[in-house]
């Protein structure tokens, strides 16, 4: 904890300039040092999925992320995917529709994946959509709409 | 319902709190346990929640219950709009704040809904009848002659005479107990009720808006931690904390007796401070789990009857044939995706606690108990609560939090880490049950003879006519720290009733749903449940393919009847659920979307324990303290669905967060069978190597 490096990064689009540990984890710096606390810590030894941010289009768990190391990326937090009227991604918008939830916990990590899943895969299959989301936990076992919403969200963009 | 004021002897302290400057408040009471009194308060004891419609027809309910992803805040709302012809936008929903809410002593059981949410649809509606009358009066005309429609009041001969049901009530205080049976709008009339709705915060939680306890910040805040001990049961016999308290991000380690804790400007400071004590412990004896049945056998206790029937002892004898069977299930934990987590800030000989916890009221007696402060300086807030599961029920984090708090007055947030959230937390009871059984040269069950060790009672009487049946729970002694989780012994006592069934079924070579059937008949709502999944499933199977297993289960629970038929997949050296077909009846449905929600989540939940969870541990120390080491179901486990609400809407609301999870160990272990023809007693299935 005693060091201090100087550390420039770029989140939803806004570059921070902050002074701490660079070893810190991203998850850490998002949620006490920028307020984003929309990012969770469910397991911090990347097992759950909870803390999935995006580093430009990658999904990252950002538990296990030394903040040092996401240099000049871009990093997108829930906070940063709806339009800034308001307007929902489309995942977002279908996590609702399909109320693909029960506590919420887990729900921002889940959509980042999911947007990152629809950027690499534009009409992706049910075991693909599994493939992809499996290593986000769901205590409440939302995950058929989970995989609804992924389904949903897929048509949308296909328009 | 009894007319009062507010000026009334005693006053009504409390509720002045809520700011209410006018309008008509509607309190009502709660059956039983959930009473509870507040006599300094000049509260009765069963007011146990209160519905409020405001001079701007908006309506507030208040109650204790806390929503943790169950959806009961939708659904109150939706149940307090409906009767009071409003829009569900018009309510606002107060929970779990003792410090504005009646008494409540938990959210567990399935309760919420067959409990509070059937006495607040009885308060809307005696509400809107109370208005109604008070409308009918103003204008001199009988009751029959004014309408309630869309939040108004009006003189059906001449409309133009209509006022909002908030207007009604002149902006004076008007308060009502509820008493009898208030009439209820007809469900055929229902605008909101039984339609699909989605969760009124659902915007905030895919933007992340939503706060959960460890998202609070207030200005000081620190960050807290408490030193555990290296195994159960370990006595602190020394601590060095010289190193910890220099560490650079330390703000003060707490001593005081066998609680070491450390103060720190981050949550990297204060594990950093926890690893810089240097403890010595003494370590005590602790079982392992190899030897846990026979410990249960040793020193059971005194058993306690749950029901018993007829002569067993004598039907038993007297049977065609008999049958003897242990089943046995492991000890697992509940694993919210969110941790523990409490945030307490004491000041002077007031504490603030923002806890995620089910027991927001015991919340504030036992943190008010052990800083030695007034229960009516405590005011606890459960923002929304990132899972319970029945996990969430003790105090342990927010007493941990007030006593780091109450050395330095400030904020303190104390979250624990997965790895503690996995060993220090308590877990669902492993449960050993044995069944003796008998049944005649007919088929029928004539003697059903359970024991049940450690896990306790619910879900331990069969649903089904057993004329000499004895049901007994043996307390035992339990080498893990045991408590709720989802449905409490549920799923681990109709593993055994219903494999035991199964058992039963195939010996006599009947059908399984056809032998539940013959065994249903003096519970109507049970029987229509299994026929209304054998009707969804297309019963009796067709197709017979190897590999392919179907299996049987049911359970009454909270009120409600569930039934499910499961097709598994049986590999070498895998087990696949791979389609569940499930019937459920609870009463009216308030919002089916979100009863659908439960009820396959709780399947799914279920899976868990069935196919791999186990909680391990030796000499004192969990084996199982992260997701890897404990795996709980993921995406992959998801089966295909068919869910059917069996319609009963004229029977009050029941519980749905837990019924549904009842059947699944049974469910899959009797299509195991069904596949293989080898029967599991055990659980997790994992281990049986088919």
């Amino acid at each position: 904890m005693a060091s201090s490096d100087t550390i420039t990064l770029r989140v939803n689009g806004a570059e921070h300039h902050l002074t701490t540990d660079g070893s810190r984890t991203l998850l850490s710096v998002l949620r006490t040092e920028l307020g984003l606390t929309g990012t969770k810590y469910g397991c911090g030894t990347g097992h759950c999925g909870a803390c999935t941010v995006l580093l430009d289009n990658e999904p990252v768990r950002s538990c296990a992320l030394p903040v040092s190391a996401v240099g000049r990326s871009m990093v997108t937090t829930i906070e940063g995917l709806a339009r800034p009227d308001g307007t929902l991604h489309l995942v977002q918008q279908a996590f609702v529709d399909e109320q693909a939830f029960q506590c919420g916990y887990c729900t921002p990590g889940a959509v980042l994946e999911a947007v990152a899943l629809l950027r690499r895969t534009a009409n992706p299959s049910v075991s693909a959509i599994k493939e992809a989301m499996a290593g986000h936990l769901c205590r409440c076992a939302t995950y058929p709409r989970i995989i609804r919403a992924v389904q949903a969200a897929a048509r949308k963009m296909a328009g | 319902m009894d007319e009062s004021t507010t000026e009334k002897a005693g006053g009504l302290t409390r509720r002045e709190f809520l700011g209410l400057t006018g309008g008509l408040l509607v309190s009502f009471s709660l059956p039983g346990a959930a009473r509870r009194a507040y006599a300094d308060e000049g509260e009765s004891e069963d007011l146990n929640a209160w519905l409020h419609l405001g001079p701007d027809n908006r309506v507030t309910v208040f109650t204790g219950k806390v929503d943790m992803g169950q959806g009961t805040t939708t659904a109150f709302a939706q149940l307090a709009a409906e009767e009071l012809t409003l829009p569900l936008a018009a309510v606002t929903m107060v929970m779990g704040e003792p410090d504005r809410v009646p008494y409540d002593e938990g959210t567990w059981g399935s309760m919420s809904m067959r409990d509070v949410g059937v006495r607040l649809r009885a308060a809307a509606a005696a509400a809107r009848e109370a208005l109604a009358e008070m409308a009918a009066e103003r204008w001199g005309v009988a009751r029959e002659a004014v309408v309630v429609k869309e939040g108004r009041v009006s003189l059906a001969a001449d409309p133009t005479k209509s006022l909002t049901l908030g207007e009604l009530t002149g902006g004076k205080r008007i308060e009502r107990k509820l008493e009898g049976e208030p009439k209820l709008l007809p469900v055929e009339q229902h605008r909101i009720v039984g339609k699909p709705t989605p969760q009124l915060m659902s915007r905030d939680i895919v933007t992340g808006k939503q706060k959960f306890v460890g998202d609070l910040r207030p200005p000081d805040m620190l960050y807290g931690a408490r030193l555990y001990p290296p195994c159960y049961g370990a006595r602190l016999t020394s601590v060095d904390s010289s190193a910890a308290e220099k560490a650079p991000g330390t703000v003060k380690v707490v001593m005081d007796g066998e609680f070491v804790g450390v103060i720190g400007a981050s949550q990297e400071a204060v594990a950093e401070g926890i690893c810089q004590l240097k403890a010595t412990w003494e370590e005590p004896e602790h079982p392992s789990m190899e030897t846990l049945w026979d410990d249960f056998r040793r020193n059971p206790g005194n058993p306690r009857t749950a029901s018993e029937e007829g002569s067993v002892e004598k039907a038993l004898a007297s049977g065609a044939h008999t049958f003897t069977a242990t089943y046995r299930a492991p000890y697992v934990a509940h694993a919210p995706l969110e941790p523990h987590v409490a945030l307490v800030h004491v000041k002077g000989k007031e504490a603030t606690v923002y806890a995620a916890a089910q027991t927001p009221f015991p919340h504030r007696d036992e943190v008010a108990e052990a800083l030695g402060f007034d229960p009516k300086n405590v005011h606890v807030f459960v923002p929304r609560v990132g899972g319970g599961f029945g996990g969430k029920a003790q105090c342990d984090v927010a007493l941990v939090a007030a006593r780091l708090s109450r050395a330095v007055e400030r904020p303190v947030l104390v979250a624990q880490t997965r790895a503690e959230e996995f060993t220090w937390n308590y877990f669902k009871p492993a449960a050993l049950i044995d069944i003796r059984s008998a049944v005649d040269e007919s088929g029928q069950i004539i003697a059903w003879d359970c024991d049940i060790y450690n896990c306790g009672n619910r879900g331990a009487v069969p649903p089904y006519d057993l004329p000499n049946h004895r049901v007994r729970c043996f307390p035992c002694h339990s080498p893990l720290r045991q408590g709720a989780w989802r449905g409490l012994a549920g799923l681990y006592t109709t593993f055994a009733i219903e494999s035991h069934m199964d058992e039963l079924a195939r010996a006599t070579g009947q059908n399984p749903i056809a032998f539940r059937l013959r065994h249903a008949q003096g519970d109507k709502r049970l029987a229509r449940t299994i026929q209304a999944v054998a009707d969804a499933y297309g019963w009796p199977p067709k197709e017979k393919r190897p590999g392919l297993g179907i299996g049987v289960a049911c359970a009454p629970d909270a009120g409600s009847y569930v039934a499910e038929i499961a097709e598994v997949e049986v590999g070498r050296e895998t087990l696949r659920v791979k389609r569940v077909v499930v019937a459920h009846e609870s009463g009216l449905v308030i919002n089916p979307d979100g009863i659908t929600n439960q009820i396959q989540g709780g399947i799914i939940m279920g899976l868990g324990p069935t196919l791999r969870e186990e909680i391990r541990y030796e000499r004192g120390r969990l084996l199982t303290n992260s997701f890897a080491s404990y795996r709980i179901p993921t995406i992959h486990d998801t089966p295909e669905f068919k869910t059917v609400l069996v319609p009963n809407p004229d029977y009050p609301p029941k519980g749905a967060g837990e019924p549904a999870l009842f059947p699944v160990a049974a469910l899959v272990a009797n299509a195991v069978f069904d596949a293989t023809g080898v029967r599991v007693r055990e659980l997790p299935l994992s281990g049986i190597g088919v």
